[in-house]
């Protein structure tokens, strides 16, 4: 059995990874899988948490979760396949028009 | 075998309602695009915009009698009691009370907008409902799980929303960088929620209470992360950049929705769960919303100085009102809470009346984008230039409207909790608002006309709006408490409500 310190700290390290895609790569693509990844890190620490406790609320949680990512995932797209139609850019770095 | 449970329908009803009128409209939107003909005659796009804004109203009215007549009975109904996801308590009540109240007047103000902004799509009304039927779940959430489903299913059609205007690409940036940092911000307090169910093996608020969030690190971080994504919904410096983007970029009626019911229902949802999930054993929260709310009042106040960009000006004002907000939670009295739920009812008409008068300004395709082109708007359009002066005094803080009031009883309430240094600073930043807001009535009567001029004809939707919320702004400062308990459906009890929704909330734990 492994033990739940190993599955929460595989989950950290997702997490970490996926926070630092959205804050360093300019991809928006790139991003919308880095903030999947962050999404999916959380996932692995309730079904982690929900073995450790023997609860099955954790399984309920994720099962929701991944519903709300899909959602999440086809309108992000939806708005960058806008975006790439008004400006052929993926990068965010082009998205300038607002600021201060 | 697994006994069934026992549903109480109540409790889901305003949430069902919602729902089933964001099919109702998606379905009758479909229906006439298709034939583009009802009962055998051509409809024109904008007589099924109107039919599809008064559907939608038809749905938000039933939600709010139904919150009305909760309200009035102080009834609380739980929807499966062995597993409390849903509870439709004052406190729900109240939310639902704002949610429907504020959905109801954007979808008023937005018919003749979206015609002349040339997106008079359907699905505006469908995603408007949904929204706010995400808002209402969360709101009445008492679960983590409930919560998390509240606040996506509140902001999935608002990322949409904000990039209605999808063939412009301020509309494109505005959605891209609502939904980039929104959903970043949702994933950090997912993060945060499976830390907390790891520490405390329970997902509802009430287990994570009697828990001690403040004995286990694990459980700390969790909470911390979760506040740190709330800080993100109700727009707290440092996490606040997406606030001015969003509301320039977004089409005005939009803007207006995020600005109000959006961020209403988000703090509402925060109330429960500092009050209910750390109760009174988390003196350790406290310094850290000090210091959210400080920076919020200084840096939304300081930038709002600078800007030329109405919207944007309401989006930094936002800001500072976001940290005024804070303030009741920092000093977490049931005086102050209860402050906090009448400043947010303040707070939804004045600002809501703002982009109502910037929505009936939209000219020729185009949103107002320059503060200079209010200039002499008191001379061409002295009904919407008074609003609009009754509306910036109400956001200073100026008696005797529904602004001041708010903000003197909340900032008394963070007095009497012993917080004096935060609530001078609060004044010392709200007389600093008073030189931006107060600058719009100076440009509207002093300068002469420029520009182009305004739109000859305003919608009544728009008319109905901007004196809605210019009767609430006064009506609520003049008489907080209607006509007394005894006649809520003339004018609502707004003061005794916020109190009730509290004592019941606290009185429940």
């Amino acid at each position: 059995m492994i033990p739940i310190a190993h599955v929460i700290a595989l989950s950290a390290v997702l997490f970490a990874i996926g926070a630092l895609g959205v804050l360093v790569r300019r991809n928006l693509v790139v991003m919308l899988m880095s903030i999947e990844l962050m999404l999916n890190a959380a996932n692995l620490a309730f079904i982690g948490f929900a073995r450790h406790h023997g609860d099955e609320t954790g399984h309920v949680f994720v099962l929701m979760v991944i519903v709300v990512a899909a959602a999440e995932v086809a309108v992000g797209l939806g708005i960058l396949i806008a975006l790439f139609r008004n400006r052929a850019s993926v990068d965010v770095e082009d998205a300038s028009l607002l600021k201060w | 075998m697994i006994p069934a449970p026992v549903l109480e329908l109540r409790a889901v009803l305003p949430l069902g309602v919602l729902a089933l009128g964001a099919i109702a409209v998606l379905v009758l939107d479909l229906v006439m695009l298709d034939r583009s003909r009802l009962f055998g005659r051509s409809v024109t796009r904008a007589f099924v915009g109107t039919l599809l804004s008064l559907t939608s109203a038809v749905f938000l009215i039933v939600v709010l009698v139904l919150g009305v007549q909760n309200l009035v009975h102080g009834s609380t109904a739980v929807f499966n009691v062995a597993n409390p996801l849903v509870q439709l308590d004052p406190l729900a009540n109240f939310g639902v009370l704002l949610v429907a109240g504020g959905t109801l007047l954007v979808c008023l103000m937005s018919v003749a907008y979206l015609a002349e902004l040339d997106i008079n799509h359907g699905e505006y009304y469908a995603l408007l409902l949904l929204s706010a039927s995400g808002m209402v779940l969360l709101v009445s959430a008492t679960d983590l799980l409930s919560l998390f489903l509240g606040l996506e299913v509140t902001a999935i059609p608002a990322y949409v929303l904000a990039g209605f205007d999808r063939g412009r690409r301020r509309g494109n940036e505005a959605a891209l960088k609502y939904f980039l940092l929104g959903s970043f911000a949702s994933a950090i307090l997912l993060y945060g929620m499976a830390l907390l169910y790891g520490a405390t093996g329970a997902t509802t608020l009430e287990a994570i209470r009697q828990a001690e969030v403040a004995s286990s690190p694990l459980a700390l971080a969790g909470m911390g992360l979760v506040l740190v994504g709330f800080a993100f919904k109700v727009s707290s410096v440092p996490f606040h950049q997406w606030v001015p983007d969003v509301y320039e970029g977004a089409p005005a009626s939009v803007g207006g929705f995020f600005a109000t019911t959006v961020k209403a229902a988000a703090f509402v949802a925060l109330l429960r769960l500092l009050a209910v999930a750390l109760g009174e054993g988390a003196s350790w929260v406290a310094p850290m919303l000090a210091v959210l709310a400080a920076l919020s009042m200084i840096v939304g106040n300081t930038m709002a100085l600078i800007q030329q960009n109405p919207k944007r000006l309401l989006g930094y004002a936002a800001i500072g009102h976001a940290g005024y907000l804070l303030l009741g939670f920092v000093a977490a009295t049931p005086e102050a809470y209860a402050a906090v739920l009448f400043y947010l009812t303040a707070y939804l008409f004045m600002t809501l009346g703002a982009f109502a008068v910037l929505v009936a300004l939209a000219n020729r395709g185009h949103d107002l984008e320059r503060i200079g082109d209010l200039a002499g708007l008191a001379k061409k359009r002295p009904a919407l230039a008074g609003a609009l002066t009754l509306f910036a005094i109400s956001l200073a803080g100026i008696p005797p409207t529904a602004g001041f009031l708010a903000k003197f009883q909340l900032f008394a309430a963070v007095v009497g909790a012993g917080h004096v240094g935060l609530v001078i600073l609060a004044v010392g930043t709200s007389v600093l608002s008073a030189f931006y807001y107060l600058r719009l009535p100076v440009l509207m009567v002093m300068r002469e006309p420029e520009g182009p001029p305004p739109r000859l004809h305003l919608a009544s939707g728009e008319w109905l709006v901007v004196g809605v919320c210019a009767l609430a702004v006064v009506t609520l400062g003049l008489l907080p408490n209607g006509l007394g308990v005894d006649s809520p459906s003339l004018l609502p009890p707004a003061l005794d409500w916020s109190r009730d929704a509290i004592t019941a909330l606290l009185a429940s734990r």
